[in-house]
């Protein structure tokens, strides 16, 4: 549904985002991380057809960027960095006038701003100025904007920045949700646990493609080898002697569970266990620990720094 | 191109200068002061006097009383100050709705939407001109009303509309507003203070002034050929202005280039 093909844009010399090569498919879930400064949002307004690339093409369906620009805009919904409404308007205003400028039939409009309102909670605050809004609610309601026209392709630039746990949570089951319809997602977030939960394929990038896959894939991929390792009742004796077994790297403790990183987890956890059962503990769980996205983030990242 | 999207812009940014107390001095202070404070003060004097001497205004037509004749050049002269709102009000309005919606961030979701550059241009370029067209166009007919009720008993006939107050209501006044929007939205591209647009947008009021001086010096007859230049010459500046402002207000622009 998206292809970029050496997608580069140059500001004054100054590279913002470096030959990008991938695709996102339809009804996918993509998920672009960066730091700050990454080429994010410089990537997405480049999809959106806001600006040009400077090399490279990309594709939305059929439609290349910047050649059927319109025809694009017409297809995608964009929910930018900031909301961007009119404060002096009415929330109902804000999105019937949008709706309006994409050409949505008043019947489809009408149904469409009062099931998506409702869908963030916001139906009975329609008449009210937006700019009475908190933060969150002004998201929601730029969140609903982009969705007026049913796009195909969403394009979301931190959808829960400013908002509540609660109120995040509603946004994420509305992108989840909205996956069930077959919409292709694109979000740009700093949220891992976000990407993590709602993203079926994640892109890392600072300035240039760093890696690529889904958050599982990434986390086997750029995993140390961390063992999770659940006790009842993990004492002092056992801790000890889990440190002084030969490979062990590592040894973190959270409650009764223990966290081993080792180099070579197939030679080293069974001596591990052996040594925690010779010590009197009993175990419970002994399973594969996972990175996070976060640390394999911070991995990538920090890497590609240095 | 949509007119009914140009519409929507040009409805929304009406709805939304009502918020700005600037906006709303240009569209009820300032009308107010040209339709009804000028002309009491300017011709109560002159209608109670039972004798005016000295000089007579320039260009007096013959035939008139020095009263009449004062009378009859200041009437002109009430018609060209309604030059000033078309001038000023636009590019007040015109500023807070492109350097106010660029520095609230608005621009980017509107510049997203399936409107063409010529679309959005134009819709907000209406929404800045249409109050100001109408606000000069509802207090110039309550000038009219006013300056002929009290002038009636002089002249036996009512004076306006006459044919320079008809040419600056129907032809420079709109050209004006066009010229003023023009030069708003290249000031907008330039500066991100809705005060300094304003202030900086106000040079669209020296070819007002220019015109006004030289009618108040003597150097201007106001006849058809004098009219029709002045027209000719606002016409000129629109093209070029509006040619500029149309390759200023270019989306990539907006967001990567405007200041």
């Amino acid at each position: 549904m998206i292809r970029l093909e050496g997608l580069t844009r140059k500001f004054n010399g100054l590279t913002a985002v470096d030959n990008l090569n991938f695709e996102v498919k339809e009804g996918e879930i993509f998920g672009l991380l960066g730091p700050n400064g990454a080429g994010k949002t410089t990537t997405v307004r480049m999809l959106c057809c806001l600006i040009k690339p400077t090399n490279g093409r990309a594709f939305i369906g059929d439609y290349e960027i910047g050649r059927d620009a319109m025809k694009i805009r017409e297809i995608v919904g964009l929910l930018p960095e900031s909301p961007g409404l009119y404060g002096e308007l009415s929330a109902y205003r804000n999105l019937d006038f949008y709706a309006k400028l994409y050409g949505v039939p008043k019947k489809r409009r009408e149904e469409n701003i009062e099931r998506f309102l409702k869908m963030m909670g916001l139906w009975e605050r329609r008449n009210d100025p937006v700019g009475t809004f908190s933060k969150g609610m002004q998201q929601k309601i730029a969140i609903v904007r982009s969705m007026l026209h049913e796009p195909k392709v969403l394009f979301l630039d931190e959808p829960t920045a400013a908002l509540a746990p609660d109120s995040a949570k509603i946004v994420r089951d509305f992108i989840l949700e909205l996956k069930h319809e077959k919409r292709t997602i694109f979000i740009c977030t700093h949220n891992l646990y976000e990407a993590e939960r709602v993203c079926d394929r994640v892109a890392i990038i600072n300035t240039k493609l760093i890696t690529l896959g889904s958050p599982a894939q990434l986390q086997r991929e750029f995993g140390s080898g961390k063992t999770e390792i659940q006790l009842k009742n993990l004492g002092p004796k056992v801790i000890k002697a889990v440190k002084k077994v030969k490979g062990v790297l590592k040894v973190d403790v959270a409650g009764d569970k223990l966290f081993v990183q080792s180099r070579d987890p197939e030679s080293v956890n069974p001596k591990v266990v052996e040594e925690i059962v010779k010590n009197g503990g009993k175990v419970i769980y002994v399973t594969r620990g996972m990175l996070g996205l976060e640390e394999v983030y911070l991995k990538l990242v920090g890497k590609d720094e240095i | 191109m949509r007119f009914d999207r140009i519409w929507e812009i040009a409805k929304k940014d009406i709805a939304s200068v009502r918020r700005y107390k600037y906006v709303l001095y240009g569209l009820v202070v300032m009308p107010l002061i040209f339709a009804f404070v000028v002309p009491v003060v300017s011709l109560v004097p002159i209608l109670g006097s039972e004798n005016l001497s000295g000089e007579l205004p320039p260009f007096a037509p013959p035939g008139y009383s020095p009263k009449q004749a004062m009378i009859l050049w200041m009437v002109s002269m009430f018609s060209l100050f309604f030059m000033f709102i078309p001038a000023f009000v636009p590019s007040v309005i015109a500023s807070y709705t492109f350097v106010g919606e660029k520095i609230n961030k608005q621009l980017e979701p509107l510049l997203a939407t399936p409107t063409t550059d010529s679309e959005l241009l134009l819709g907000k370029a209406l929404g800045a001109f249409l109050p100001a067209v109408g606000v000069t166009f509802a207090s110039f007919f309550g000038m009219v009303v006013l300056v002929d009720a009290l002038t009636f008993p002089i002249f036996g006939y009512p004076l306006l509309p006459n044919l320079i107050s008809l040419v600056v209501l129907f032809v420079y006044c709109p050209l004006i507003a066009i010229l003023s929007v023009s030069v708003s939205v290249f000031i907008s591209s330039k500066v991100n203070d809705v005060r300094a647009a304003t202030q900086l947008s106000g040079v669209t009021v020296f070819p007002v002034l220019g015109f006004y001086f030289l009618f108040i010096g003597g150097f201007l007859r106001l006849d058809w050929v004098e009219l029709a230049l002045f027209a000719a010459l606002l016409v000129f500046a629109d093209l070029g202005l509006y040619y500029l402002s149309k390759m200023t207000f270019r989306r990539e622009e907006i967001l990567t280039k405007w200041k």
